[in-house]
């Protein structure tokens, strides 16, 4: 069971890894501004990940091995 | 004799170039000066192309000399979105200052596909830049300026596909080819009053056109009629060894189909709730204009995180096509770089289980949907809830998680790649257009083209244009 203090802290640890790979090109009020999209992007995330499915539900994705010749 | 042509629809020019009222020559230098002229007024132009369509123009001249005609666009100009390729050092700029000066030495194939009917390429349109794939709240976020609506210059013409809707409502050309991810043809042509059609996904080679979102990018015509969008479609589409999402059938445009019966229309419950008075209004309106020759139900799509779905795909497919450029600090050099909670760098922060679970859920609302479209010709909606908004002020200030909150119409459509048209449907109080979109099932682009036919059969808001410009 995922709660809203664990989402909270999901948040902040994906702020971390974006502060991590990309602060060096950002200032603090730009970061901010990354802090706040993630937060919202949680609302993004939740409905997909309330919804069940079973093991047999594929991405909706072809893949097809190739050959050259 | 200009005057005879300009605002024309296409089926018209080609009879005119076809008896030789009117030469390919005279067309493409009369669209060609219109362009130049009035294209920066608008902020519609990036490019000029003028070498380029006198060479396509004096070659279809001399197909007629010949008794060669390639069809119904030989000879008749058009304009492309900045964001497909064309070799022979013009620019290829996605609408954004760090491109400026891109190059590339081939040509997209869907400009290869139109010149072979003959159809010159005019120029290289506007767009907000990249595409508003770096997420964009202001219409100013694009290289050449804010896109100005030819109906009011106060107004914005909507995004991404911005030249390309200013650039036809103002008669610089017959045609222009525009590209959708979540709404970037039906938006323009709703705020420009044209009609503008979405295709259905992979129905048209997008090889040679930037990638947003490899999954949910769509190239399409921006024009004056329904009718003219079949005949541009036909012209693009097919199958493409070089795109491998493209549909392995070629779409043949019957300007003549009807379903035998009357049509079936659904309109989804609440589709009109957020809409603006004078968009409702013209929406009912149209409704009954179309109660002649369909049946009209009001219909609900099964609930299902559309939104949602339609959003994390996006979110994650345009982080990676612009990983390196975000890694590069690349936008800072955007007008609009996104520091307004809609930031690209937030966009990487998804975890790879969310994007795969989107995936896996897109194939069951594809399903969902199609077993719903099923049973109706086509889903009928405002194209959008509002006319044109300001030029100065942000047109959409919510997030990223509520942006498309109540675009049902926009985040089925596109996750699920279904065709759709918008036609005007009328204007409100400040003489700005609105729209009305039929979405179809998959491929059944000749469904909406026709029902959108009928309709505009049965009004005359697709031959209002705006006044020219006083400059």
């Amino acid at each position: 069971m995922t709660t809203n203090a664990d989402n909270s802290l999901e948040q902040e640890l994906l702020f971390a890894i974006i502060k991590e790979k990309y602060g060096h090109l950002l200032t603090d009020e730009q970061l901010d501004s990354v802090r706040a999209a993630i937060v919202g992007q949680r609302e993004v995330f939740r409905p997909i990940r309330e919804y069940r499915l079973t093991n047999d539900v594929e991405p909706f994705a072809n893949f097809r091995p190739f050959r050259g010749d | 004799m200009a005057d005879t042509f300009i605002f024309k629809p296409i089926r018209e020019l080609a009879r005119l170039i076809a008896g030789r009222e009117v030469s390919p020559v005279e067309i493409t230098q009369t669209f060609l000066a219109r362009l130049e002229q009035y294209g920066p007024h608008y902020n519609a132009l990036v490019t000029l192309t003028p070498d380029r369509a006198m060479d396509t123009a004096r070659q279809a001249e001399a197909d007629l000399a010949a008794g060669r005609n390639r069809g119904l666009l030989h000879g008749i100009p058009w304009g492309a979105k900045d964001l497909l390729a064309t070799g022979g050092g013009i620019p290829t700029t996605w609408g954004a200052a760090p491109f400026r000066d891109q190059q590339f030495d081939y040509d997209a194939t869907v400009v290869t596909k139109l010149e072979g009917a003959g159809a010159p390429l005019a120029g290289k349109l506007a767009m907000i830049e990249l595409a508003g794939g770096m997420g964009y709240i202001h219409p100013d976020a694009s290289l050449t300026g804010p896109p100005k609506n030819p109906w009011d210059t106060g107004r914005w013409t909507g995004g991404s596909s911005s030249g390309s809707g200013a650039a036809v409502a103002a008669g610089l050309v017959p045609f222009a080819i525009g590209s959708e991810t979540w709404g970037s043809i039906l938006i323009p042509a709703n705020n420009c009053g044209l009609a503008g059609l979405r295709p259905t996904y992979g129905r048209v080679s997008r090889h040679g056109a930037m990638a947003l979102c490899w999954t949910l990018d769509k190239l399409g015509p921006l024009c004056l009629t329904a009718d003219d969008c079949g005949i541009v479609l036909e012209a693009i589409a097919g199958p493409d060894p070089q795109d491998g999402s493209t549909h392995p059938e070629p779409f043949n445009y019957n300007a003549n189909f009807n379903p035998g019966r009357r049509y079936r229309i659904g309109v989804p419950r609440g589709a009109l709730d957020e809409a603006a008075d004078a968009v409702k209004e013209n929406f009912e309106v149209a409704i009954e204009v179309l109660g002649d020759v369909a049946d009209v139900e009001e219909m609900e799509f099964p609930e299902f995180p559309y939104v949602e779905i339609t959003s994390v795909i996006l979110m994650v497919e345009s982080a990676s096509a612009f990983e390196d450029f975000l890694a590069e600090g690349g936008p800072r050099e955007l007008s609009a770089p996104g520091w307004h909670g809609r930031s690209p760098y937030a966009r990487p922060a998804v975890l790879a289980t969310d994007y795969i679970k989107a995936l896996r859920l897109r194939g069951i609302m594809a399903c969902q949907v199609d077993e719903v479209m099923a049973r109706y010709d086509v889903v009928a909606a405002p194209t959008a809830m509002n006319t044109a908004t300001p030029i100065d002020q942000e047109f959409r200030s919510r997030s990223m998680t509520s942006a498309g909150a109540g675009d049902l119409m926009g985040s089925i459509g596109n996750g699920c790649g279904l065709p759709s048209i918008s036609v005007p449907s009328g204007f409100d109080g400040d003489g700005l257009p609105t729209g009305i979109q039929f979405m179809a099932r998959a491929y059944d682009e000749n469904v909406c083209l026709s029902i959108a036919r009928e309709y505009q059969g049965r009004t005359e808001w697709h031959t209002r244009h705006p006044g020219e410009p006083d400059i």
